[in-house]
């Protein structure tokens, strides 16, 4: 059916011969004179297409009922359902952040801004791990903008990023503190779809962090993996582990060596191979995690986020349950 | 190059220069404490890690900035290029370490050298502008003496590793002709890390050794240690 012109088709069809070619031809078309269309795959959405340059706007701002969501924007693959009010802080509001897409296609272009007013307590983190597909043109890329209010507070814990076989992926985030602001950054990556035995087959992976103060950037991290130029499991790099996530504390107004010993104590005998250190500039604590599993670094993570987040604002993380 | 040139680059590249390499392992005790390093195997495969992790995306890259603004005599660029380093360097032991290095080879390059932009840099670093990283401090020393910006990303790789050696050599039984092997084998990364630093601005630093990072942390808190990272 894949040389019938729809023309011919609908001159037969006009014979009353459709019931014959319907025999003839097994496609699940509504109609016989979809078939031909049928056959033909649709070229693909073209790079930062509409669907393809999802969109997130969220700001959280203080009311008289603790920190509420005064603005929210999502286009796909993002969706906001609403917020959820099981954080132990009594005034910190909560979004999990869905999508209604299987992941992260090739020609995506994402865009997100969060915004925390003065005084604000917010969490926002994603319902499952973020799926980047596999691809053979071009890359996905996503661009996060996290900005603080004097005295407000963030925490950004997303579930983790699984990089399919041949994908190719770049993700920026600048976190913006004002004055008196703090916030927690978690970035954890799954190097493949662990239970089916691929790992390091993804093409390229670039994700950096960024965080500025009011005095301008306190520090950087990158995290930049091309499997087939550089073995990513030499020695000190990953090592014999696979999945890499680090969890900052941006805190640039607290006693960051304190922190620092102490979010240490916390991982150093936990089941991830992990450690933390004083960031650039006063800026705050990065504890780094390494193991075989997601859950082994995501426990771990946890344990340092929940320490800060007591040291921080004197309520303990939210569970990282997500059903 | 000149002879003064050249005999600068072997005087900034010998292991006799007093800036303290003897204090620094840069992890390497961690890793010989947790049995990681063992032999002269596993120490050149990590020495190839720090080369093409470290060295090459972040510290050549800021070497090479300071190096073209020491012949500008640009002291912002020197600057900008060292707080740089500075804020993609997260393990705190090799912050220290590199300051610490670079504060006493900008001391002693003042004592032998009258030079105006050295003695600027010196007030940015005492003022907090800069952060006084040793490879940025290299940097300034070879662009002001005319060792070419290759030949000094080449001496800071090459001082690098004689100075892990030495290091190692104390933590492990590593015979001198063992050493002398692994820093002839590593010539080639050495080179490699030169070309990846070549075309990268400073905005483009990234340098990426997870699991150094985490022995580093533990190394902060080692109780019995030789080295101070």
């Amino acid at each position: 059916m894949a040389t019938d012109a729809p023309e011919s088709r609908a001159e037969r069809d006009g014979e009353g011969t459709a019931d014959a070619d319907t025999d003839a031809t097994s496609t699940d078309a509504p109609h016989p004179s979809f078939e031909a269309y049928a056959a033909e795959s649709p070229p693909q959405a073209a790079v930062g297409a509409p669907g393809k340059d999802g969109v997130l706007e969220l700001r959280f701002a203080p009311t008289s009922d603790g920190t509420k969501l005064v603005h929210d924007y999502a286009t796909v693959p993002f969706h906001v359902s609403g917020t959820l009010g099981h954080d132990p802080h009594p005034d910190a509001e909560t979004v999990f952040l869905q999508s209604p897409t299987g992941g992260i296609a090739q020609g995506d272009r994402h865009d997100v801004t969060i915004e925390v007013a003065a005084d604000a307590v917010a969490h926002v983190s994603t319902q499952s791990s973020t799926k980047v597909q596999s691809m053979n043109a071009n890359y996905a890329a996503a661009d996060a903008t996290l900005s603080v209010g004097p005295g407000g507070h963030l925490d950004y814990v997303p579930e983790p990023t699984i990089l399919h076989a041949d994908s190719r992926y770049c993700q920026d985030l600048t976190l913006e503190l004002d004055t008196g602001a703090s916030a927690v950054l978690a970035d954890i990556v799954v190097p493949g779809r662990l239970a089916r035995g691929e790992r390091f087959e993804f093409e390229r992976y670039l994700s950096r962090v960024r965080a500025e103060g009011p005095d301008g950037l306190l520090f950087e991290d990158a995290t930049h993996l091309t499997p087939a130029e550089g073995d990513p499991t030499a020695p000190g790099v990953l090592g014999e582990f696979t999945v890499y996530g680090t969890l900052f504390v941006v805190a640039p107004d607290g006693d960051a060596a304190a922190l620092s010993d102490a979010l240490h104590e916390t991982v150093a005998d936990a089941d991830a191979r992990a450690g933390a250190t004083a960031l650039p500039n006063g800026a705050g604590v990065a504890v780094r995690a390494l193991a075989d599993r997601a859950e082994t670094v995501q426990s771990t993570l946890h344990a340092a986020w929940d320490h800060a987040r007591r040291d921080l604002l004197d309520a303990p993380a939210p569970s990282g349950r997500k059903y | 190059m000149s002879d003064d040139a050249t005999l600068e680059a072997f005087r900034l590249a010998d292991s006799f220069l007093p800036v303290g390499t003897y204090s620094v392992s840069y992890g390497l005790e961690q890793f010989v404490a947790d049995d990681r390093v063992t032999d002269a195997t596993d120490l050149e495969a990590l020495l190839e890690t720090y080369l093409r992790r470290q060295v090459g995306p972040a510290e050549l890259v800021a070497l090479r900035r300071a190096h073209a603004a020491a012949r500008e005599g640009d002291i912002d660029a020197i600057c900008a290029a060292d707080r740089r380093l500075a804020a993609v360097t997260l393990a705190a032991e090799f912050r220290e370490s590199a300051q610490q290095s670079g504060d006493r080879l900008l001391s002693l390059q003042r004592d032998l050298r009258e030079d105006d932009l050295l003695e600027r840099y010196a007030d940015a670093v005492a003022a907090g502008d800069a952060s006084g990283n040793y490879a940025v401090v290299l940097g300034v020393a070879a662009g002001l003496a005319g060792i070419g910006a290759r030949r000094a990303c080449l001496l800071c790789c090459h001082g690098f590793v004689t100075g892990l050696l030495g290091a190692a050599q104390r933590l492990l039984s590593l015979g001198h002709t063992d050493a002398q092997r692994i820093l002839d084998d590593l010539r080639s990364v050495m080179a490699a890390a030169v070309d990846d630093s070549a075309g990268r601005s400073i905005e483009d630093m990234t340098p990426f050794a997870p699991l150094v990072d985490v022995l580093a942390a533990d190394h902060e808190r080692a109780e019995r240690r030789l080295f101070a990272s």
